[in-house]
């Protein structure tokens, strides 16, 4: 899932200056999954904003609303009867979803409560790593099953590099597995090394955001 | 000077995992009886009951500290609950650090078979160490 | 005779002698007589100067201008280009201009991660947006590409074929140890002319790797020089020994310039010891040396281990 974090609460609380009612919106989809920007996360913010706004002597009205998604209009729609009474929304939602609001209102402002970082698993109750890229041109069935654009710092398609640490990790972050260590392990236990002498081609990157803007298309799903 | 003004006392809200407390303990004389501080006691099953949430909700309504009262370690009758109190209490002292109120609003403290006395020494260290911080800001009143 | 490229370093491979390469470190600066002054230094030394390209992430001269400085001051260069801050049009361009002004090799790495910039009391360019367009074996193929059938990574063609001599870096002792030897044959096959490895101290394991390189018949199909970094002290080489990648240091020369009583001294004496042993493995073709930031010891070095002066050619 789409997975991220609340920003730094310095940079939450300089943006609250000057907003006396404020809508605070959670997402109950892969912010929430991430406990980042479930209804949880909105109920522990929601307080610590008015608490810090008046540490500062001032006054901040907050009202929480969290949505099944954010980047569904008709969930987005619920915001409406409470938007009246606000003068900025707060968005805990990926990126996606906080534009989908700002679009919908665009007579407010509305401010991002979380960095959007990655396409994630939760391999443990509280580690989320990357995965997926999101390339647009997936080469998985090459790499069994572990993907080298999301998960080697370089997106070698031929890696490794020489960098790879005595202990398997990669040399930028100690606590990150060398994914091509781990591909060359997989090809090894199925004995088709082979497959890794192959020379990979250069990768075809306008198919991810290189390309520009991302669009699908399909015609077929609308009359 | 004329006129003294009454001298700060915190209002702590103590959540208490009622496995935590001698079954025999009379709360209610005790809180009566409290000087310097005053508390409202709120019993739970568990002390994970209380999520990060409801305690920053506490602090928001005013409470000027809020005390979790948990089972020692190991011996949670629902096995980690009182570990996942504990990591929501850290969290939440982090959190009341970065915006400034001070992270001695919120505590955790174990015990088992507490006496009413022991309870009540302990909402005491609690007070001592939130009376410096002043009255809770939210609350709006200034304090001399 | 018919030549790649037609570099001294070519020729000198060609000609069955043992090649010596140089690596000369660009500024952190503008200041071309700092390059100069290295090429005064080092000039008929060696047979292939590499000029590093942003070594470590770190901001420095480009290659292409300190190979340029360098040509101009009679050592032929060995561009050094990683993949890490240029996209393949960049990279392709570069190489006509590197090709344009008299530069005939070229080393493709893929490049250390920008976040290797941020050390010691640098700042480095951790936030930079890194590249990574390619890999240093897609690039090595892009070389040859440009080379063999003068025709770029996407299929357009340029006016003439681009004469390079094509190196790459091996790396025989990092992990994945068994995947190693393997990797070096892909780079091979991709267009890799000539290797440069990662510093060697442990004789006896590079040994057994380039073995396994021969038995493979890759030692044939490209000139291996084997990586040589001229120890200062004890610190540097345990440092590498615990932060660098592939460098196996071995305990007894550890301890050896521990109880040094001139540790630079010792550095120079462990260096041409390491050549010795070096230069008697079947199948290696050269040595690749460095002494970082401190170029002047080179020329002693070199003369000490034999390799002065270079072979007529």
């Amino acid at each position: 899932m789409i997975v991220a974090e609340w920003k730094p609460m310095p940079e939450l609380l300089e943006r609250m200056r000057g907003v006396k009612k404020l809508l605070l919106v959670g997402c109950a989809t892969c912010v929430a999954e991430c406990a980042a920007g479930g209804e949880r996360e909105v109920e522990t913010l929601a307080p610590l904003l008015r608490m810090a706004a008046a540490k500062q002597g001032g006054a901040l009205e907050v009202i929480t609303k969290t949505l099944e998604r954010q980047c569904e209009w008709e969930f987005v729609e619920e915001l409406a009867k409470l938007t009246p009474a606000a003068d900025a929304v707060l968005s805990l939602a990926c990126g996606i979803g906080v534009q989908a609001l700002a679009e919908r209102f665009p007579q407010l402002p509305v401010y991002p409560g979380v960095n959007t970082t990655a396409l994630s698993i939760r391999e443990k109750p509280g580690l989320w790593t990357a995965r997926c890229a999101a390339c647009g041109d997936c080469v998985l069935g090459d790499t069994f099953g572990l993907c080298p654009v999301a998960r080697c710092a370089k997106s070698l398609l031929n890696g490794p590099c020489g960098g790879t640490r005595k202990n398997g990790k990669c040399e930028v972050d100690e606590n990150t597995e060398c994914v091509w260590t781990l591909i060359f392990e997989r090809a090894r236990q199925r004995g088709q090394l082979e497959v890794l002498l192959k020379v990979r081609k250069p990768k075809n990157w306008s198919r991810s955001g290189h390309g520009g803007p991302g669009r699908i298309d399909r015609e077929d799903l609308r009359v | 000077m004329s006129g003294r003004s009454k001298k700060f006392e915190p209002r702590i809200v103590a959540l208490y995992c009622a496995n935590a407390l001698d079954p025999e303990a009379d709360l209610a004389a005790a809180v009566k009886a409290a000087e310097g501080f005053a508390v409202r006691p709120v019993a739970l099953p568990c002390s994970s009951k209380a999520e990060l949430s409801h305690l920053m909700k506490l602090l928001a309504e005013g409470a000027d500290a809020v005390q979790v009262i948990a089972c020692p370690e190991g011996s949670c009758q629902f096995l980690v609950g009182s570990a996942r109190a504990e990591k929501r209490v850290q969290r939440g002292r982090a959190l009341l650090m970065q915006i400034g109120m001070g992270e001695e609003r919120l505590g955790l403290a174990r015990g088992r078979g507490l006496k009413v006395e022991e309870l009540m020494a302990l909402l005491e260290r609690r007070a001592g160490l939130v009376r410096g911080l002043g009255k809770n800001p939210i609350s709006g009143e200034e304090e001399k | 005779m018919s030549y790649k490229a037609g570099s001294r370093l070519e020729k000198v491979i060609a000609a069955g002698n043992f090649a010596l390469t140089v690596e000369v470190g660009p500024p952190r600066s503008a200041d071309p007589e700092v390059i100069r002054k290295k090429a005064a230094l080092l000039k008929g030394y060696a047979d292939g100067y590499n000029v590093t390209d942003n070594q470590t992430a770190v901001v420095r001269m480009s290659s292409l201008a300190g190979a340029k400085l360098l040509l101009d001051a009679g050592c032929e260069p060995v561009l050094q280009m990683t993949c890490r801050d240029r996209n393949r049009i960049a990279l392709q361009s570069d190489l006509l201009g590197a090709s344009a002004l008299g530069i005939k090799n070229c080393l493709c790495l893929s490049g250390d991660h920008q976040k290797a910039g941020v050390s010691g009391k640098l700042k480095g360019h951790p936030g930079a947006k890194n590249v990574y367009d390619l890999d240093s074996i897609q690039l090595l193929a892009v070389l040859k590409g440009l080379r063999d059938d003068a025709r770029q990574e996407g299929g357009d063609a340029v006016d003439k074929p681009v004469p390079f001599f094509i190196g790459a870096a091996w790396t025989p002792l990092a992990t994945p140890e068994e995947f190693r030897v393997l990797r070096l044959a892909k780079k091979i096959e991709a267009g890799a002319d000539f290797i440069q490895t990662q510093a060697v101290y442990d004789v006896k394991r590079f040994g057994a790797q380039l073995a396994k390189a021969r038995e493979m018949g890759l030692t044939d199909r490209a000139a291996i020089l084997a990586g040589v970094i001229v120890p200062k002290s004890a610190g540097m080489m345990k440092y590498m020994n615990k932060n660098v990648p592939g460098v196996e240091v071995p305990e007894e020369l550890i301890r050896r310039m521990e109880s040094a009583k001139d540790p630079k001294a010792e550095g120079v004496k462990i260096t041409v010891e390491l050549i010795d042993a070096l230069a008697g493995l079947p199948g290696l073709k050269g040595v690749h040396l460095q002494a970082i930031e401190a170029e002047d010891l080179l020329p002693e070095i070199i003369k000490a281990a034999g390799l002065c002066p270079r072979p007529e050619i």
